[in-house]
C-alpha cells in the first residue's frame, strides 16, 4: 500500500491541506501535478496515474476538488484508489458536502482525520462510525472536548459501542434495486443488470442479535424447500459486522448491526432485464432548418405499480432554438446548458404509453464543431416493487434484554444507468 | 485577517500568543492557535512562531494539542533545537492516564522526524509495545518502522525486533497488521519479514479479523511463505478460496497473487485461480469508481495475455457508456480487440463503429486502429467499416482511417484492393502529418493501382515549400521516386522539380541529404534504384492468423496488484507515432505487437528468443555448409499472403486427391511427408519458433498456440540453387508441421511422390521401395513425431532435400533447448 503523502488540492491546483505520512519524498513534488495534468489532459491521455520521476500521483476528483496520493514505490494500486474513496466517505459523513468550502471551514477536523485514518502511509482505522465517537466537530468549540477513549477502537464488535439506548427499538429496511441498461440504436438491449442493496436504520438499544431472511434461491435449494419465487444473488458483498461465516456454510446472514444508518449488504443479478420504461424515439434532423423529435414511452411492468418522478432525458443539437413541445402528459423542459429536453411525468402507472414530440429550429449557418451521440436517459422510481422479486421473508431481533422491536419493509426500484441509443 | 500581509500577520499572531490574557483564556488561546494554523494551510510561512507554539503545548486541552502538534510536525526540521523544548511535554503525555492523549503524544513524537530526539523516544516507545490500550501499541509498533527509517543504517536491536515478532500474536488485528509492516520496513535489508510454518499459519487463521487493508497487507506477506507439503499448499488454497471471490477487489486482487505465487509450480491450479476471479473481476469492472474499474481493466488485461478465452462470452461487459473517460474507454476497446471470435465479431464491429465518431478524437482514432486490429483476422467486414468511415469526410477521422489501412495492408496484402480503391479522394480531408504521411506511404508503394496517385503527389509537390513537416517531405521524397519506377511518364517531371527544390532550396539537412542520396542512385540506374526502393509491400510474418501467443502466467505475476499495469499501454496507441511501417519491421522484435512495451520482462523474452534464434542459425549453417548439398538459398521474397498459400495447399491437395495414391508424380510439382523425432516442438513457444525459422529464412504463417492437440504450423519459403543449370532457378516450397499427440500408425509413414534420387541412375520404384523398407523398421520406435508434409513447386529434389535437412536442424535445435 504504502503512500508517502495525500494531498487535497483545489481546482487550480492549490494545496488546501497535505499529511506528509513517511517523509520519504519532496513535498513540493506535487507542483509537478497540475501541470502534468493539464498537459495530459490537452493530448487527450489523461490517466488516474500520473508520474514525474520516481514519484507517482494517483488522483481521484470529488466535486472541486482532487485527493492525490503520491508514492514513489510500485504499490498496489487499487488499494490506493480505494484508500481515497474512504477518504472521501469518511469527509462526507463528517461534513455532508465534500468540497473546497467544507474543507476550508473543518480544516482541524480533517488533519485529525487524517491522522487517524493513516499512520506512515498505513491505512489505521477508517470506519466512521468509530472515528465519529472521538472526532467530532463539536470538539473544535471548547466545551468538555471529549477525550475519554472510544470503546470500540478496541472493542470486538467495533462497530458498535455498548449501551445505546432507545425508548422505541424499530429496525427500518430498505431494499433498494437500480437497473442498468444499454439499449442500442435498433432497439436490442445489449446489456441489462441489477445492482441491488439492502440499507438498514436501526434504532435499537444494547447489543441485538439479527437474522435475516431473503428468499434466496441457493438457501432454498440447500434447505430443499423449493415453494414460490427465488433469486439468485451474484457478487454478495456485506457489511463488515454479517457473519461470513455462517453465511457460507447455511445462507443464514445473522449480525450485530451498526447503529444508525448503514448499507447491510449490495448485490448484483445479471439476468436479462426487460426494459421497465421502453423509450421509442425517431428523431429526425434537417440541416439548417429544424429538428424534430418523437419520443414514445412505455411501462412495461405491472399494472398495480406506478413510477414515479420519471424524467425522459433527450439529448438535442447544441445549437438547437426555439424549442416547441406537446406532451400527452407531464410536461416537457428545454436545458440549453446541457443541451437536453428533458420530459417529467410525476406519477406512470404501469402498461400505459405516453408520448412526446419536440420541435427545434437550427441555424442556417451549420455549426461544424463535431457532436457525440448522446444516448436518451431515463430516470425513475418505483415504489413498493423489485424486480428481482427478492424478499425480506423474516428479521428477527433478540436481545437478551428481551424487549420487542419492528422491523419496517419498503421496497424501491429505481433507474441506474438506463441508456438508449439514438440514431442521430 | 487577509488585509493584512503574511509578515504583519505573524507578528500579530506573535503578539496575540505571548500575551498573558490570552495565555490564560483557553478559549482565545487555542482560537488564536487556530489563526496560525489556518495561515500555515494557507501556505503563509508562520514557522517564526515556532517558541510560541511550544510553550501552547504544554495544555489538558486535547483539540489544541493537536493543533500544536500539526504545527511543530510541519516545522520541526527548521527548529531542532527548539524542538528538544517539546519532547518534555511529548514524554509527559505519555504516562498520561488517558491512553488517546498517549497516543497523540506517541505518535507525533516519531512524526518530528528528527535523529536528534532518538534517544528521547526510544524509551516511551518500548513502553508503548506494552501498553494496556491497543491504540497506543498501534501506534508504538509504527513507530519503530519510523525510527528506523529515520536512521536506515542504524543497527537493528533484536530485543526489538523479537518484541515485535511477539507482538503479531496481539489480539488487536491492527497491531498484528502493524507489526507486519514495521518488521518489513526495519528488516527490509534481510528481505523484510521472516515467515515461517506457525507464523503464516496464525497469519492464516486470523486473516478474517482484518479489515480490507490488513487481510491485503498479510496477503501480500503470505507470498513469502513456500508451504513445506503439497497438502499444506492444498489446505492454504481452500482457506484462501473465499477471499479469493472477495467482494472487496484489493482483497480478491491480492488473495489472486498469493495463489499465482504459491502455485507457480502447479499452472493447472493457477488457470483455475483465473477463472475463479473471473466474476469478482467483471464485478469491479462495472464498479462505480472509475478509477476502480480502470484499475480492473488493466489487471484484466495482464490475464487475459495468459488466458485469451477467460472473458470471451463477456463481450458486453466491455461495451463503453457514453460518459465514460476516454481512458477506460479506451483500454475497454483493447480488451475488446482480444476477444473477438467468429460469433460476436458482427456485434462487436457494429459497437466499434459507434465509437468511431465519438466527440474525443482520441477515443475515435483509438477504435479505428482497433478495428484495424480486428481486420487482421476478419478484413472484409473491417475494411467495409473503414471504407465507410472515409465518407464522413471528418479530418481526425480520415487521418485515422488512412493509418489504420496503411498498418493493415501492411500486415494483410490480400487487403490492398480494396485500399486503393477507398483512397480516391481522400487527401482533401487530411491536415495531420501522420495521417498524409501514410497516405504517400500507400501512394508509393501501391501508385500503379491507385489512378489518381500522380495528381495527388503533385499537389503536394507543388505545396512543399510551405510544408513544415519534416517527415512529409521524407516520404514525399520515397513515395514519388517509387511512382516514378512504375509509372515514369507520369511522374518524371514532378519528380525532377521536387528533386531540384529540395536540392537546392530546402534548408534542412535530412530531407536534403535523402534527396541527394536518391538523385545519385537514379544516376545509378533504374535497375538499381528498385533494387533499393521496391522493397517488401508487406510483411505477413506479423499477420499470425491465430493472434498472438499465450504468454506463461509467471511473466506477469510479479507485477500483478501494482501499479505497473496501470502504467503500461498508456504510451503505445499502435500506429499513432510512428512512420512508414518498413521501419517499424526492421528491428528485430518476433512480434510488434500492441502491447509490447517497455516491461523489462518482456525484453527478457525477446532476448532469449533471439538467443535460441541465434544458436539455430549456427547450427542450421553448419549444416547446410556440411550437408552434401549443392548451395542451397532460401529466401523469403516474394512474399506469400496466407490466402495465397491456402489457396495454393489446398489447389495441391485436389490434385492429389484426383490422381489417386498412385502415380503422384507431376512434371513440375513434389508433395512428400517425412517424421522429425522433436517431441518438445510442439510445447516450444511459437515466437522462438518464428525467429529461430526465419533466420534461415523460412517464413512460418500461423500457428496454433501450444499445447493444444492436433498442434499444426504452417510455413514456406524460396528456395535458389546456383550449382546446376538443369534445374529450375527457383522454387516454392510450402510446407506443415503436424503433432497429434497420440502415437499413430500412419504418423511414421512416408509417402515420396516423386523420387528423392532423381538425379541418380535408379529407377524411381526402385527408390520408392527401398525408402519404404527402411521406413517400416523405423515404425516401432517413432511415436512421438511431427510429421512433415511438404509441398513444392516446381520440382526440385535437392533443393527440397537440402531445406528438409535445414529444417530438421532446427527442430531438432530447438527441441533440444527447451528441454
Amino acid at each position: 500500500m504504502s503512500a508517502s503523502a495525500v494531498f487535497v488540492l483545489d481546482l487550480k491546483g492549490k494545496v488546501l491541506i497535505c499529511r506528509n505520512y513517511k517523509g520519504d519524498v519532496d513535498m513540493a513534488e506535487i507542483d509537478h501535478f497540475m501541470p502534468l495534468l493539464m498537459q495530459h489532459e490537452e493530448e487527450g491521455l489523461i490517466c488516474p496515474v500520473i508520474s514525474h520521476g520516481n514519484v507517482h500521483f494517483l488522483w481521484i476528483k470529488h466535486s472541486n476538488l482532487y485527493l492525490v496520493a503520491m508514492t514513489n514505490k510500485n504499490s498496489n494500486a487499487s488499494l490506493v484508489y480505494s484508500f481515497l474513496y474512504k477518504l472521501v466517505e469518511v469527509f462526507t459523513e463528517y461534513f455532508k458536502e465534500l468540497e473546497e468550502e467544507s474543507i476550508q471551514d473543518n480544516f482541524v477536523v480533517v488533519y485529525e482525520l487524517l491522522d487517524e485514518l493513516m499512520d506512515f502511509g498505513f491505512p489505521q482505522t477508517t470506519d466512521s462510525k468509530i472515528l465519529q465517537e472521538y472526532i467530532t466537530q463539536e470538539g473544535a468549540k471548547l466545551e468538555v472536548a471529549k477525550s475519554k477513549v472510544p470503546t470500540t477502537v478496541t472493542n470486538a464488535v467495533s462497530w458498535r459501542s455498548e449501551g445505546i439506548k432507545y425508548k422505541k427499538n424499530e429496525v427500518f429496511i430498505d431494499v433498494i434495486e437500480s437497473i442498468n441498461v444499454l439499449v442500442n440504436a435498433n432497439g436490442s438491449v445489449m446489456s441489462s443488470d441489477i445492482v441491488g442493496s439492502i440499507k438498514l436504520k436501526t434504532m435499537l438499544s444494547g447489543m441485538p442479535e439479527l437474522r435475516l431472511g431473503l428468499n434466496d434461491r441457493v438457501l432454498f435449494a440447500l434447505t430443499g424447500r423449493d415453494k414460490g419465487k427465488t433469486v439468485v444473488m451474484e457478487d454478495v458483498k456485506f457489511h463488515q459486522c454479517v457473519r461470513l461465516s455462517r453465511f457460507e456454510s447455511d445462507r443464514t446472514i445473522s449480525f450485530i448491526p451498526p447503529d444508525g444508518e448503514s448499507e447491510l449488504m449490495s448485490y448484483r443479478i445479471n439476468t436479462h432485464v426487460k426494459p421497465l420504461i421502453w423509450i421509442e424515439s425517431v428523431i429526425e434532423k434537417f440541416s439548417h432548418s429544424r429538428v424534430e423529435i418523437m419520443v414514445k414511452a412505455k411501462g412495461q411492468f405491472k399494472k398495480q405499480s406506478v413510477a414515479n418522478n420519471v424524467e425522459v432525458r433527450v439529448p438535442v443539437p447544441s445549437d438547437a432554438d426555439s424549442p416547441k413541445f406537446k406532451t400527452s402528459t407531464g410536461h416537457a423542459k428545454y436545458v440549453p446548458e446541457k443541451n437536453l429536453v428533458v420530459w417529467t411525468i410525476k406519477s406512470f402507472p404501469g402498461g400505459k404509453e405516453f408520448l412526446m414530440r419536440a420541435h427545434f429550429g437550427l441555424p442556417s449557418v451549420e455549426n461544424d464543431e463535431l457532436e457525440g451521440k448522446p444516448p436518451i436517459t431515463v430516470k425513475f422510481e418505483i415504489p413498493y416493487f423489485t424486480v428481482s422479486g427478492i424478499q425480506v421473508r423474516y428479521m428477527k431481533i433478540i436481545e437478551k434484554s428481551g424487549y420487542q422491536a419492528l422491523p419496517w419493509v419498503r421496497y424501491i426500484t429505481q433507474s441506474g444507468d438506463y441508456q438508449l441509443r439514438t440514431n442521430v | 485577517m487577509p488585509y493584512l500581509g503574511s509578515e504583519d500577520m505573524v507578528k500579530e499572531l506573535r503578539r496575540a500568543l505571548s500575551n498573558p490574557n490570552v495565555q490564560s483564556d483557553q478559549l482565545r488561546y487555542r482560537n488564536t492557535i487556530l489563526k496560525v494554523i489556518r495561515a500555515m494551510s494557507q501556505g503563509v510561512d508562520v514557522s517564526g512562531l515556532f517558541s510560541e507554539i511550544v510553550k501552547a503545548c504544554a495544555t489538558v486541552d486535547i483539540v489544541q494539542k493537536k493543533l500544536v502538534y500539526v504545527f511543530l510536525c510541519s516545522y520541526a526540521a527548521l527548529n531542532p533545537e527548539l524542538s528538544l523544548l517539546v519532547i518534555n511535554t511529548l514524554r509527559k503525555d505519555c504516562q498520561d492516564p488517558n491512553p488517546m492523549v498517549r497516543s497523540l503524544a506517541l505518535r507525533n513524537m516519531t512524526n518530528l522526524r528528527l535523529s536528534s530526539l532518538v534517544e528521547y523516544v526510544e524509551q516511551p516507545l518500548t513502553a508503548g509495545l506494552r501498553d494496556r490500550a491497543a491504540c497506543v501499541r498501534r501506534v508504538a509498533v509504527l513507530g519503530w518502522a519510523k525510527l528506523h527509517n529515520l536512521q536506515p543504517n542504524s543497527e537493528i536491536d533484536a530485543t526489538v525486533v523479537n518484541e515485535l515478532y511477539s507482538l503479531l500474536r496481539d489480539p488487536d488485528p491492527v497491531v498484528m497488521v502493524n507489526c507486519l509492516r514495521a518488521l518489513e520496513e526495519i528488516l527490509k535489508e534481510e528481505g523484510g519479514v521472516a515467515i515461517n510454518k506457525p507464523i503464516a499459519h496464525h497469519l492464516l487463521n486470523r486473516l478474517k479479523e482484518c479489515d480490507v487493508w490488513g487481510q491485503c497487507e498479510v496477503l501480500r506477506i503470505l507470498e513469502r511463505y513456500r508451504p513445506q507439503s503439497d497438502d499444506e499448499l492444498f489446505d492454504i488454497l481452500s482457506l484462501l478460496d473465499t477471499s479469493l471471490v472477495s467482494q472487496h477487489p484489493p482483497v480478491m486482487a491480492a488473495t489472486l497473487s498469493l495463489f499465482l505465487s504459491l502455485c507457480s509450480a502447479l499452472p493447472a491450479v493457477s488457470l483455475s485461480a483465473l477463472e475463479r476471479v473471473r466474476a469478482p473481476l467483471l464485478a469491479a469492472c462495472g464498479s462505480t469508481s472509475r478509477e476502480l474499474r480502470f484499475t480492473a481493466l488493466c489487471h484484466i488485461q495482464l490475464l487475459l495475455r495468459s488466458v485469451p478465452g477467460l472473458m470471451g462470452a463477456h463481450y458486453k461487459r466491455f461495451f463503453c457508456g457514453y460518459a465514460e473517460p476516454a481512458y477506460i474507454k479506451q483500454r475497454k476497446m483493447q480488451v475488446l480487440v482480444e476477444l473477438v471470435n467468429d460469433e460476436n465479431v458482427a456485434m462487436l464491429l457494429d459497437e466499434l463503429k459507434g465509437y468511431c465518431t465519438d466527440v474525443n478524437t482520441d477515443t475515435a482514432q483509438a477504435a479505428i486502429s482497433a478495428i484495424g486490429r480486428i481486420g487482421r483476422s476478419y478484413s472484409d467486414q473491417c475494411l467495409q467499416i473503414l471504407t465507410g468511415l472515409l465518407g464522413l469526410k471528418q479530418e481526425h477521422i480520415t487521418s485515422a482511417v488512412v493509418q489504420t489501412m496503411r498498418d493493415l495492408v501492411w500486415v494483410c496484402p490480400q487487403c490492398s484492393d480494396t485500399v486503393c480503391l477507398a483512397l480516391e479522394g481522400c487527401e482533401e480531408n487530411l491536415q495531420d502529418t501522420q495521417g498524409r504521411q501514410a497516405l504517400l506511404w500507400l501512394l508509393g508503394v501501391y501508385g500503379e493501382r491507385i489512378s489518381s496517385a500522380p495528381y495527388v503527389l503533385e499537389v503536394f509537390i507543388d505545396g512543399v515549400r510551405s510544408e513544415t513537416s519534416l517527415e512529409v517531405k521524407m516520404e514525399l521524397l520515397t513515395a514519388t521516386l517509387r511512382l516514378f519506377l512504375c509509372r515514369p511518364a507520369e511522374t518524371q517531371d514532378m519528380l525532377g522539380r521536387l528533386l531540384h527544390y529540395c536540392i537546392e532550396e530546402e534548408t534542412d539537412m535530412c530531407v536534403r541529404d535523402q534527396a541527394l542520396l536518391y538523385y545519385h542512385l537514379l544516376h545509378c540506374g533504374i535497375e538499381e534504384t528498385r533494387k533499393v526502393l521496391q522493397g517488401r509491400r508487406s510483411d505477413p510474418s506479423l499477420g499470425v492468423l491465430i493472434g498472438r501467443p499465450v504468454e506463461p502466467i509467471s511473466q506477469w505475476a510479479h507485477s500483478f496488484n501494482t501499479l505497473e499495469p496501470l502504467r503500461q499501454g498508456t504510451v503505445t496507441t499502435d500506429s499513432s507515432n510512428k512512420g512508414s511501417p518498413e521501419h517499424v519491421t526492421s528491428d528485430p522484435k518476433p512480434n510488434s505487437d500492441l502491447s509490447d512495451d517497455l516491461k523489462p520482462c518482456q525484453i527478457e523474452t525477446v532476448q532469449t528468443a533471439s538467443d535460441s534464434a541465434s544458436l539455430c542459425t549456427e547450427y542450421s549453417t553448419d549444416a547446410l555448409s556440411s550437408s552434401a548439398v549443392a548451395p542451397l538459398s532460401l529466401s523469403l521474397s516474394p512474399a506469400l499472403s496466407p490466402e495465397e498459400f491456402e489457396r495454393l495447399w489446398l489447389q495441391r491437395q485436389s490434385l492429389h486427391a484426383e490422381q489417386g495414391g498412385e502415380e503422384k508424380e507431376d512434371g513440375d510439382y513434389l508433395c512428400t511427408e517425412e517424421c522429425v523425432q522433436c517431441p518438445t516442438i510442439p510445447h516450444c513457444s511459437p515466437q522462438n519458433l518464428q525467429a529461430a525459422l526465419q533466420l534461415v529464412n523460412i517464413q512460418t504463417l500461423a500457428f496454433t498456440p501450444p499445447h493444444t492437440l492436433p498442434w499444426r504450423v504452417y510455413l514456406y519459403t524460396h528456395t535458389h540453387s546456383s550449382c546446376s543449370a538443369s534445374k529450375p532457378p527457383s522454387t516454392l516450397i510450402l510446407g506443415e508441421l503436424l503433432y497429434t499427440g497420440e502415437p499413430k500408425e500412419d504418423c511414421s509413414k512416408m509417402v515420396m511422390e516423386g523420387s528423392h534420387e532423381q538425379l541418380t541412375t535408379e529407377g524411381e520404384e526402385a527408390a520408392v521401395d527401398r525408402l519404404r523398407g527402411r521406413e517400416s523398421a523405423r515404425q516401432q520406435s517413432q511415436t512421438e513425431d511431427v510429421k512433415v508434409t511438404l509441398k513444392q513447386q516446381p520440382r526440385d529434389d535437392k533443393a527440397l532435400k537440402g531445406f528438409l535437412s535445414v529444417l530438421t536442424t532446427v527442430l531438432h535445435t530447438l527441441s533440444t533447448e527447451t528441454t
